[in-house]
């Protein structure tokens, strides 16, 4: 009984934990390319929910609804980028942080207005029902989280890799300077990593909708966690989110179920100190060594 | 959500101002925006088709002529500070005859001192936490211009521990969240539980936060500690965070607890999950005789819609103002002080959607607040959540209200 019991702890916990993974990587993508962040990334998941919940309204179906949303998402993207950062970083400065913050608050308010402040449900044909393995109780709904949030950085790492825009993408990464010598628009690629950024946000607003339904305040609570998993991974750790994000997940699990639930938050933020004085680049992080 | 509709507006212009001094002057107040919203705009629409319904006749009856009731409406957002700055502009009017209204607990502690100080009329509806009424007795006030309309959380908590003995389910666990309205809910219940002979046994005590949505730890420790029923204080998602992981779990144990359960919020985020959750209702929405159905089909095709958002507070507002009504009549006078006179003794029963109410309120004692409560247990019923809707939990009380309801 006990056993089985960590167990679900365990799995139910890393299952959500794939979610503050998968936007962790919505930070990692822009990171790596251009040093900043979109910190509004919370509430591109929110709205990008609330689009996908009106499209399902409209009577889209839920296999024509994901794409639109998350075309939606890319958009949304390449305008936090023009909107916010774009200037701060042809001016070397930090605005992008201001910038992105009242983008993200700017968009809290919007959504507040058009969709009211309650939170609502989100249809979903995958099934709630549990599935029992071993004992353990995990529901289809759960399994489509992290299907989806495996898959679509698998295919985002893939395209980095395999794709000549991809490499010209990681050649900014690694050194933009050298890139532009050789004909790759840092800008460019730039957006790209911001549409994707944006489209890896609304997936996961499309994501985890159905389990903790949609409304104004859910961005919030999911980016601070994404955040602490971004900076224990290493903010250019590629795969390490995914390892950090199920740790983490479940560690506040098997913490709340332990220590009480009111010691839920504390596990992760306790890591997040180790982490920055043990390893600041990150558990998976690589330190830059700079030749001069 | 329903859409607009033209017949809410309507009703406004029949309950407006004809000329001042000849009105009955009632203000409604709660959060007709926010989250509490469900619970606000249903007690204002209820007021108001009450009030629409008797200025329709006339109005009251005072002296030779008859008053039409002329509406005062502020939307306090659930929030204490704006609750505090109504009720001081609300008690700076002279000509009002009383206030109907409130649904946080915090709000009415915010507020009803200025109403207390310059002796202005306050009928609480739906507002249920246990403080409300209480603070005046603790403060030993002689005389009290506050009366509740509600089934306040001290009914509630021993219907929800009866109803666990009744289904003999002896192990619970409590779960409720860290507001003060979930505080003291899990106190009202350890009470109760003392108070109905300790049958029920607490075998783990949990709580949870506003905004959560993952249950799982707290659900998992009820299991593990083998309880057959969860009794849960909280307001609307989060209790849905809580059904749907038991489905998730696959624990087939019901969720009691207080009147929120039925809030529309609930009901929806539920889905399916909320099937069999048990719960305080004063009025289910069920046309269970001609006096209730005809409420149902004058509410619903005035507000263009097939399901109220609360019916317990559209019913209890309707029930209010009926009963303000009858103490202007007796009190013969728009005078808010002698209108409270009239309600501690008010002498014609007023048939009401709920019951009719035979003296509902007596002169305040302030070693017992019941004296300006008006329901007791009998007229509380528990209600199921069925299939989106709430239904009777225990079909003998469907064929109990439906008598009450007709009166004699």
């Amino acid at each position: 009984m006990d056993i089985q019991i960590i167990g679900q702890m365990v799995v139910s916990g890393a299952l959500m934990g794939l979610v503050y993974a998968l936007i962790a990587y919505g930070f990692q993508l822009t990171y790596s390319t251009s040093r900043s962040l979109n910190f509004g990334q919370g509430e591109l998941v929110m709205v990008s929910a609330f689009v996908a919940l009106s499209c399902t309204r409209l009577g889209l179906p839920y296999g024509l609804m994901v794409p639109v949303a998350l075309a939606f998402g890319a958009l949304a993207g390449l305008a936090v980028e023009r909107a916010a950062v774009r200037l701060a970083l042809q001016q070397k400065s930090e605005g992008w942080i201001m910038l992105t913050i009242i983008v993200g608050l700017f968009l809290y308010s919007a959504s507040e207005n058009i969709w009211g402040r309650d939170d609502r449900p989100f249809p979903t044909p995958i099934s709630s029902d549990p599935l029992h393995f071993l004992g353990i109780d995990v529901t289809p709904l759960e399994l489509s989280v992290a299907l989806g949030a495996l898959g679509v950085m698998g295919l985002i790492e893939l395209f980095k890799r395999a794709t000549l825009l991809g490499k010209a993408v990681e050649a900014v990464s690694a050194d933009p300077d050298a890139a532009e010598l050789v004909g790759i628009s840092a800008t460019r690629a730039v957006m790209l990593s911001y549409a994707l950024s944006g489209m890896v946000a609304a997936l996961a607003g499309v994501l985890v909708s159905p389990i903790t339904t949609v409304g104004p305040t859910m961005g919030a609570a999911l980016v601070l966690k994404a955040f602490s998993v971004a900076v224990v991974a290493g903010l250019d750790s590629g795969f390490g989110v995914v390892l950090v994000g199920m740790f983490l997940g479940a560690l506040e699990s098997l913490a709340s179920f332990y220590l009480g639930s009111g010691w839920r938050e504390a596990p992760g933020l306790v890591l997040l100190i180790l982490a920055l004085a043990v390893r600041p680049h990150g558990v998976f992080g690589r330190a830059a060594i700079r030749k001069v | 959500m329903p859409r607009p509709s033209l017949r809410p507006l309507l009703l406004g212009l029949l309950v407006l101002p004809l000329c001042a001094g000849d009105t009955v002057k009632i203000a409604l107040t709660g959060p007709f925006s926010g989250g509490s919203a469900p619970m606000g705009v249903s007690m204002r629409d209820g007021a108001k088709l009450a009030i629409a319904e008797l200025n329709a006749a006339g109005g009251i009856q005072v002296g030779p002529r008859k008053l039409p009731i002329e509406v005062v409406e502020r939307d306090d957002e659930a929030k204490n500070e704006r609750g505090a700055l109504i009720a001081q502009e609300l008690s700076a009017m002279d000509d009002l005859a009383g206030v109907i209204g409130s649904v946080n607990t915090g709000v009415v502690l915010a507020g009803d001192r200025h109403f207390q100080e310059k002796g202005i009329t306050k009928i609480i509806t739906p507002a249920a936490g246990s403080q409300s009424m209480t603070q005046w007795s603790e403060a030993k006030v002689k005389d009290l211009s506050i009366f509740r309309f509600a089934a306040h959380d001290g009914i509630q908590s021993s219907m929800v521990v009866a109803e666990a003995v009744r289904r003999g389910l002896f192990k619970v666990a409590l779960l409720h969240d860290s507001t003060n309205y979930g505080v003291s809910g899990r106190d009202d219940l350890l009470r109760q539980i003392q108070a109905q002979g300790g049958k029920l046994k607490v075998v783990a005590t949990e709580k949870f936060n506003i905004g959560d949505k993952d249950m799982t730890a707290q659900l998992l420790r009820a299991k593990s500690a083998g309880a057959q029923a969860i009794l849960i204080w909280g307001i609307g998602p989060e209790l849905a965070a809580a059904a749907n992981g038991l489905g998730k779990l696959g624990m087939k144990i019901p969720l009691i607890g207080g009147w929120t359960l039925a809030m529309s919020n609930f009901i929806d985020n539920a889905g399916k999950n909320g099937n069999g959750t048990l719960m305080p209702q004063t009025f289910i929405e069920e046309p269970i005789n001609p006096r209730v159905a005809a409420f149902l089909a004058s509410f619903r095709k005035a507000y263009n819609v097939t399901r109220m958002p609360s019916p317990v507070s559209a019913a209890q507002g309707y029930d209010a103002v009926l009963i303000f009504a009858a103490a202007v009549r007796q009190a013969q006078s728009t005078d808010t002080r002698k209108i409270k006179e009239a309600l501690e003794d008010l002498k014609e029963p007023v048939r009401g959607v709920i019951a009719t109410w035979q003296h509902p309120f007596s002169r305040w004692d302030p070693a017992n607040e019941q004296s300006h409560e008006a329901f007791r247990a009998e007229q509380a019923v528990m209600g199921m959540v069925m299939d989106g809707k709430v239904v009777f939990a225990n079909p003998a009380d469907r064929a109990r209200l439906a008598k009450a309801g007709m009166g004699r």
